[in-house]
């Protein structure tokens, strides 16, 4: 069977407890089914699909449920991940303040694929702009997602144009301002 | 190629070429679990835990289930969960409002089974 999607990415969900990650994970936690065998056993990770650039984008996402305390977040989980997205809760100072702990947590335990620039970044660079904007409207739960994903995918895009040179006489089309959002964060509330 | 002969309208009607006709989505919420075409039909036995509600009392209640949909590759689904690995199966549920199991994920081989009777086709 043909590949049915261009990218795989793969991120982490990270924050202290009773921050809203798991509602990320959720489209409608006051609607959800959840039946007792699933919410005794719990959830490992989930795949989402979103389209970016006429691009089909897999995400495979983990969340830190059950092991929310940073110590015990170690190299293991961290293998593999090509994005964290780190959370806090606008109400809950700690929550916040633990974001450097949880920075510092990545810097020891992640691999050099995700780099201390590149941890910070994410880290300090989403966090904050999903406090910013999550106080107008959950869609930009969304939009952090898209984000962290658009920024992967210019990473490795970027990698393979640079072991790929593009031959002559192909004309990149400029990116198209084509934003078709899904709709499985946009109802997620975060307070 | 044709559906067998014990198969019912139901689900002849939801089959082409052995494959998903329809997009597959969940029971409970409009997301979108599989595309057309995706899954192959196959009939096999394999017992899943009770969909039942929080509120219903009946827990561990299995139901043997005989058809399925064969995914190969977990990342050829559109939006799915995956549980943690309770004896050695991950069952599969809805990644928005986590109705499930819908199906299993074969550790071994990789392979993933959505049980025909817990989606919906659209």
């Amino acid at each position: 069977m043909a590949k049915t999607y261009d990218y795989l990415f793969k991120l982490l969900l990270i924050g202290d407890s009773g921050v809203g990650k798991t509602c990320v994970l959720f489209r409608f936690s006051e609607d959800a089914f959840n039946t007792s065998f699933i919410s005794t056993i719990g959830i490992d990770f989930k795949i989402r699909t979103i389209e970016m650039d006429g691009k089909k984008i897999k995400l495979q996402i983990w969340d830190t449920a059950g092991q929310e305390r940073f110590r015990t977040i170690t190299t293991a989980y961290y293998r593999g991940a090509m994005g964290i997205m780190l959370v806090y809760d606008i109400t809950n100072e700690k929550s916040f303040e633990n974001i450097k702990n949880w920075i510092r947590n990545i810097e020891e335990n992640a691999s050099a694929d995700v780099s201390k620039e590149r941890g910070e970044q994410l880290a300090v660079e989403y966090g904050i702009k999903f406090m910013e904007t999550s106080a107008k409207g959950s869609i930009n739960v969304e939009e952090a997602f898209y984000t962290l994903a658009r920024d992967i995918k210019a990473k490795t895009e970027k990698k393979l144009e640079a072991s790929n040179p593009p031959k002559g006489g192909h004309q990149l089309k400029p990116a198209e301002p084509q934003r078709k959002p899904t709709n499985w964060l946009s109802r997620c509330s975060l307070l | 190629m044709t559906a067998p002969a014990e198969l019912s309208p139901e689900l002849r009607a939801v089959l082409e070429n052995g494959l998903n006709k329809t997009a597959l989505t969940c029971l409970h919420c409009p997301s979108r679990i599989l595309n057309p075409s995706v899954g192959t039909f196959v009939q096999q036995e394999f017992s899943l835990p009770s969909m039942t509600k929080q509120k219903d009392e009946i827990q561990d209640e299995k139901h043997e289930l005989r058809e399925f949909w064969k995914v190969k590759d977990m990342f050829h689904f559109e939006n799915v969960g995956f549980s943690n690995t309770v004896d050695g199966v991950k069952y599969l549920t809805c990644a928005d409002c986590e109705m499930g199991p819908i199906g299993w994920h074969d550790l071994v081989t990789k392979e993933n089974f959505i049980a025909v009777s817990r989606v919906r086709n659209s």
